[in-house]
């Protein structure tokens, strides 16, 4: 029936235009530009409800409801999908200058900057926002339990306004058909995310985090926004469509193609590596990666969804979107694959240190990402839009796990303090969920994150001059098997044992998160779990305050099973459409869209197969594209046996395993990965004490001679004012000898002057 | 100079509001020494009706002007009968609320000769039908009675403004403005003597073309020189420019604030009318660097005096009202300095272009109404509120008083906070959009150094008029000055008024700024085929 009811949807949009191609495709889609509204409407009635003092769960089920009708409307559009379309919701910036006649002669050229609020919706559009709108309307749902803690105060509201008002700016970033619009909603995720970081404004590390995250996202935003303008001065447009089809654009690309990169100026070559920054930002690539971790102070739903699924891929869409220009600079992609597979593997030897289960999902992501990167980089951009596609779900179904045991475990995310959670009573759904997350995650065979890898790897082997990547990557796809089950292994089978962590509450929903009450936090003990009680686990010590765990309730269970549900059943659409087994219906969708090959002509191939390469590479002298399966499956279930070893078998407490053993082997390279390589130190030694000593340097400056000068100025009109203040002596004939002395006095000086 | 007959019919036309404000007056002058009270209390509903009249007269029956500046009539007097009002409605109660008190308390019966009620209402409309005669007039003599008629009323208005302990006060302050007053106008008067000499004419179309054909013929005769710029001098009494801006703060301070905020505006008006109408008759036509005609500029000697005078005003006034801590002290030095503001749009003049932006002249005529509204506005905050209680003055004092306004008295916190935001220039209100075509018109007539001064000024005024802001809005209400409502409805009519026009002008300033820029027009390029229809000598008729 819901089918039947999205085709009517479906129906009910303007008919096909006739004619139009990629670029220029005929109007339509109007349904598309409900989505922004919907969320928009999301976002002013979570604001009344603030307003209101609505202490209820009503935001929560207003949000669901609009974007459970913002992801009906993707649907619906998609069902009925027939061409790229462009819907045009209002006249937004159109500003026009020149034409006017120099002394000099001539005539200044009439510019124009002209961009709508308009939306262009292809193929990449819907994929992305399918899974942005889905995952939102899932979350939301999550989420209205997860913040159930804030109910009673405004949080809860502000909450799910900042959530609205991330779906709506990740819409106009995803459907915009300029690149004025896509800015729009870069700043307006990068706000949402600021706003959704901090939400624990009380906590000092949390509003760190939101600090670092926006100020580090700045420095991306600075080149994307560079790159817009140069963009504009080049090209005299931010429209996609105009700008794909200018002709100094087409013969640049044409260039490019043939392999002529010494015809195309410098400045043009800029723009691609000025958009890689600002994607580089959002997306968390070395190095700007440091804000993502961090960013894990926010809630939970808030770290699946924007930390984990959509905004972070909003670099990769970027790339995507604009492929063509990235394929006008030599070195532009090149430098992707090259800083994703670093990424990659520096996110993932980090990954492998952490002991915060939240943390390891963070790194995790940023190393996933590395791959999406990498995947565009060797011009699979199939490829990485397909794993960024079912990244999505696992990952956000991993956090939401990792978030349904912090949120049981009273913030508890220390892999050393928890231990066996799935056969606690009630946490069976988490623990099967999870489960499908790390093999996903994992690249176990078959799954769809190892399809998604898997072609991200062979390409990568196929592309010449890439095998180094290649090796790369495949060496961290051992590494996140391994990761991924060291978190499994340790919290969720084994010997049962858990601790609280600080956020000790009450009973049931009414605690808090952060926000209020870490009092009773006590310090850790190395009693055994016996939670094999029947009804509650109880830990054991006593410090505990009879603390349960409780498990999560119906919303966070039916989140988590729909999502592995979904996580199985975008396997098969690695098997449908055109690209049957190369990503198949996701292949199918980046294919046809902006982000897929160069137009007729061009042959330099954007595919993600290989196939009519004039060169291919190989691994170890076999097609790529036949042994990757078997190879990156091996290496998969390696990881996953490694961890295994080194972590389950023969376990018997939380805190210690087999792999403690090892450590002393390896010297103080652990430690190193522990502390992040130390990137923060040095950043912090890099930029923040120059820029700290130089900030003080000035303060000097701006106090001793600034301010003088300023009260300086304050000084003198008031002395001024003193100093004629007799002349206002209240007597009589005194003002009428000022008076005419005054005027004699003018006139004089008047007269003196004229002669 | 003889006015015929027939050039006296000629000019009725542009009198028919002055002649209904006049006949208010003289109905007003009987109705209040009528014994019964009802009838007494008509004096001012009859002034109001009288100033509804001239205003719609002025803005349906004058014809176009024959002047220099041909369409400044109409705006001048609408403008005026509009802020009038509003100080009507402030007025109310101004005299013989003691007596009235006393008779209803029936421990006095009604004397007519105890009673200045009439007296009052009658000055009022006296001095506002002067200040319309300013606007129409086209003769130095039209011109000084013109002016007398709007000053002479307000001596004696400030004299009788307060009563009882406060009688002291204003009549000290009547008194110095009195003698200082007529100091001014001997000097301007002195100085319409020797324009007349130096151009054997007093008429200012005549005066006009006088100096046109001089500056033809080897420059401006320096007699009619001197005496435009005695003139210039002399009228700036009455808009309080240095240097004969000393009467005003005592006089602002001595008088009561009704009378402080017609002081401020209707006195002011009439003193910018005649330097408009002075200046126009030597035209803004010279160049900028000597007095060679030719060009956008005043003679230099001219633009040289109306330029110092300009620097000095507004630096004067803005410095001495940091220092102050009487709230009216404030208000009278920044009134001086908004005369300042003011004469830089006179140096500008009427430029090249119909827009306000580079009209000065229409940006003077816009920010005397905007200045008007905000300045009684202001004021009127004083008026309605009454000190209680052990201290000399029942009227609000020092800046002090304000505090806490906006919790105690929301109304007239709010009032005080918008008006003073008003008069700073704060945008969007209404200040500042009457300054930025002070600003603009200033910019295009190059005088850039005199804009700097300006920009300065107008900083320099924000540290006092934030204060007049910080005490209603920020600070908690003084509990040993406790605070009441004088009882006179009006009052505080008038000052949400001024409040909702500060406010409300701003967004409707469109149409207003354009009908500025219309009357600070200059004629339109008329076809040769009409100019004969005028006799030469044109309507002033001598």
């Amino acid at each position: 029936m819901l089918s039947g009811i999205l085709n009517s949807l479906a129906a009910l949009m303007p008919a096909a235009e006739a004619g139009g191609d990629l670029l220029h495709p005929p109007k339509g889609a109007m349904l598309m530009l409900a989505v922004p509204v919907l969320t928009l409407v999301g976002v002013l009635a979570c604001t009344i409800c603030a307003v209101a003092r609505v202490r209820t769960k009503l935001p929560a089920w207003i949000s669901v409801a609009c974007l459970a009708g913002a992801f009906g409307c993707v649907l619906a559009t998609f069902l009925g999908y027939e061409g790229p379309r462009h819907a045009v919701g209002f006249e937004w910036i159109h500003l026009q200058w020149g034409g006017e006649t120099p002394r000099g002669g001539g005539q200044v050229p009439i510019r124009a900057l002209h961009a709508n609020f308009g939306l262009y919706v292809d193929t990449l559009t819907l994929l992305w926002m399918l899974f942005v709108t889905g995952l939102a309307t899932l979350i939301a749902l999550y989420a209205s339990e997860y913040m159930a803690g804030d109910v009673r105060t405004a949080g809860y509201s502000r909450f799910f306004v900042a959530f609205n008002l991330f779906v709506f700016s990740m819409s106009c970033l995803v459907m915009a058909d300029n690149l004025l619009l896509l800015y729009l909603g870069w700043e307006g995720v990068g706000l949402c995310s600021y706003l959704l970081i901090g939400y624990f404004y009380k906590k000092p590390s949390a509003v760190a985090a939101a600090k670092k995250a926006f100020i580090v996202n700045r420095i991306g935003d600075l080149g994307l926004a560079l790159g817009i303008m140069l963009i504009f001065v080049k090209f005299g447009t931010v429209e996609y469509a105009t700008l794909l089809a200018d002709s100094k654009f087409q013969g640049f690309l044409a260039a490019a193609t043939a392999g002529d990169f010494a015809s195309i100026p410098w400045d043009i070559q800029l723009i691609p590596a000025l958009l890689m920054i600002g994607a580089f930002g959002k997306s968390a690539q070395f190095p700007l990666y440091v804000w993502l971790p961090d960013a894990m102070e926010g809630p939970t739903p808030v770290s699946a969804l924007i930390h984990a699924a959509t905004m972070v891929t909003a670099g990769v869409f970027l790339i995507a979107r604009t492929f063509w220009v990235f394929q006008v600079s030599e070195y532009a992609l090149p430098i992707v694959a090259w800083i994703g597979a670093i990424t990659a593997l520096l996110a993932a030897t980090i990954g492998m240190a952490q002991f915060d289960i939240k943390r390891i999902m963070a790194y995790s992501t940023v190393s996933q990402l590395g791959y999406m990167f990498a995947g565009l980089g060797v011009m699979t951009s199939v490829g990485a839009a397909f794993h960024v596609f079912t990244h999505a779900f696992f990952k956000a179904l991993l956090f939401l796990a990792c978030g349904a045991v912090m949120h049981g475990f009273a913030g508890q995310l220390d892999l050393r303090k928890l231990s066996g959670v799935q056969k606690m009573p009630g946490w069976r759904i988490v623990g099967v969920t999870m489960l499908v997350g790390c093999l996903n995650l994992a690249g176990f065979p078959l799954l769809a994150g190892f399809w998604s890898k898997d072609m991200i790897l062979a390409q990568a082997f196929a592309e010449p001059g890439y095998s180094a990547v290649g090796w790369v990557l495949l060496l961290t796809a051992g590494l996140t098997a391994y990761y991924t089950f060291r978190v499994y292994f340790r919290v969720f089978v084994g010997p049962q044992h858990f601790e609280p962590g600080d956020e000790v509450h009450g009973h049931d929903d009414a605690h808090g998160h952060g926000d209020h009450g870490h009092a009773h936090a006590e310090p850790a003990h190395d009693g055994h779990g016996h939670g094999d009680h029947a009804g509650h686990a109880h830990g054991s010590g006593g410090g505990q305050h009879g603390f349960h765990p409780h498990p999560p309730g119906w919303a966070i269970n039916l989140v988590l099973v729909v999502l592995a549900i979904g996580a199985f059943a975008i396997i098969p659409l690695n098997f449908i459409g055109e690209h049957a087994g190369h990503g198949g219906w996701a292949a199918d969708m980046v294919h046809h869209s902006t982000a897929g090959p160069l137009p007729a002509g061009a042959g330099h191939a954007a595919e993600g197969h290989g196939g009519g390469h004039a060169e291919h590479g190989t691994f170890l002298g076999m097609d790529p594209h036949k042994v990757m399966y078997y190879v990156s499956g091996v290496v998969g279930i390696v990881g996953i046996g490694i961890a295994f070893v080194l972590h389950l078998a023969g376990r018997t407490e939380a805190a210690r395993s087999r792999a403690d053993g090892l450590l002393p082997a390896l010297g103080p390279i652990p430690g190193w990965a522990q502390h992040k390589w130390y990137v923060d130190e040095f950043y912090d030694f890099l930029i923040r004490t120059p820029l700290w000593v130089a900030a003080h340097l000035f303060h000097l400056v701006d106090k001793l001679i600034v301010d003088g000068l300023v009260n300086l100025f304050g000084f003198i009109p008031r002395a001024l004012g003193k100093a004629i203040r007799p002349s206002q002596s209240g007597v009589l004939h005194g003002y009428a000898l000022a008076m005419a002395g005054g005027v004699a006095f003018l006139l004089l000086i008047v007269l003196m002057a004229a002669l | 100079m003889i006015l015929g007959a027939a050039s006296i019919a000629e000019k009725i036309p542009f009198l028919w509001p002055e002649i209904a404000a006049f006949l208010a007056t003289c109905v007003v002058m009987v109705v209040g020494l009528s014994p019964n009270l009802g009838t007494r209390r008509l004096c001012a509903p009859i002034a109001g009706l009288g100033l509804v009249a001239a205003g719609v007269l002025a803005a349906f029956t004058t014809p176009e002007g024959t002047g220099p500046l041909p369409f400044l009539m109409p705006f001048a007097k609408v403008v005026l009968c509009g802020v009038g009002l509003v100080l009507l409605l402030l007025a109310s109660g101004v005299v013989d609320r003691d007596e009235e008190a006393v008779i209803a308390a029936g421990k006095a019966t009604f004397n007519p000769l105890r009673t200045n009620r009439a007296e009052f209402y009658a000055f009022f409309l006296f001095s506002l039908t002067g200040l319309m005669l300013c606007a129409s007039a086209d003769d130095l003599i039209w011109l000084f009675l013109a002016l007398e008629l709007t000053s002479l009323p307000t001596y004696i208005m400030v004299t009788m403004s307060r009563t009882g302990r406060d009688g002291a006060r204003s009549c000290e302050a009547g008194v110095k403005y009195f003698f200082l007053g007529a100091l001014g106008a001997a000097m301007f008067l002195y100085g319409f003597a020797l324009l007349y000499g130096g151009t054997g004419t007093t008429s200012l179309r005549g005066i006009e073309r006088a100096f046109v054909s001089q500056s033809g013929s080897g420059g401006i005769n320096s007699i009619a020189m001197v005496g435009m710029l005695l003139s210039i001098v002399g009228v700036g009494f009455k808009i309080a420019a240095v240097p004969m801006h000393l009467y005003t703060p005592d006089v602002y301070e001595g008088s009561a604030s009704p009378v402080a905020a017609f002081l401020a505006f209707v006195p002011k008006t009439a003193g910018f009318l005649a330097i408009i109408l002075l200046v126009s008759t030597m035209g803004w036509t010279f160049a900028r660097d000597g007095s060679a005609a030719g060009g956008h500029s005043l003679p230099q000697l001219v633009l040289l005096t109306l330029w110092v005078m300009a620097a000095l005003t507004m630096t004067v006034g803005n410095v001495l009202a940091l220092l102050q801590k009487s709230v009216r002290r404030i208000l009278a030095y920044s009134s001086i300095a908004h005369s300042g503001y003011m004469l830089v749009g006179v140096i500008a003049g009427p430029g090249d272009g119909t827009s306000i932006t580079r009209n000065g002249i229409a940006a003077v005529l816009f920010y005397l109404l905007c200045y008007g509204l905000m300045n009684v506005g202001a004021f009127a905050v004083l008026a309605c509120l009454d000190r209680k209680a052990g201290d000399d003055s029942p009227e609000l004092e020092t800046v002090d008083d304000l505090r806490g306004l906006c919790s105690s008295h929301p109304v007239l916190g709010w009032t005080m906070v918008v008006c003073a935001l008003g008069l700073m220039g704060f945008p969007p209100l209404l200040g500042f959009f009457a300054k930025v075509p002070l600003f603009t018109s200033a910019i295009a007539a190059g005088e850039i150094p005199l804009v700097i001064v300006l920009g300065l000024n107008s900083a320099i005024a924000a540290f006092y008029y934030l204060q007049l802001v910080a005490a209603p809005m920020l600070e908690a209400p003084d509990t040993t000055v406790r605070t009441e409502p004088t009882g006179h409805a009006a009052r505080p009519m008038a000052a949400l008024i001024s409040a909702a026009s500060v406010v409300g002008v701003a967004v409707a300033s469109g149409p207003l700024m354009e009908a500025g820029a219309k009357a600070g027009g200059k004629p339109v390029a008329k076809k040769p085929a009409e100019q004969p229809k005028r006799p030469p000598s044109g309507p002033s008729g001598h």
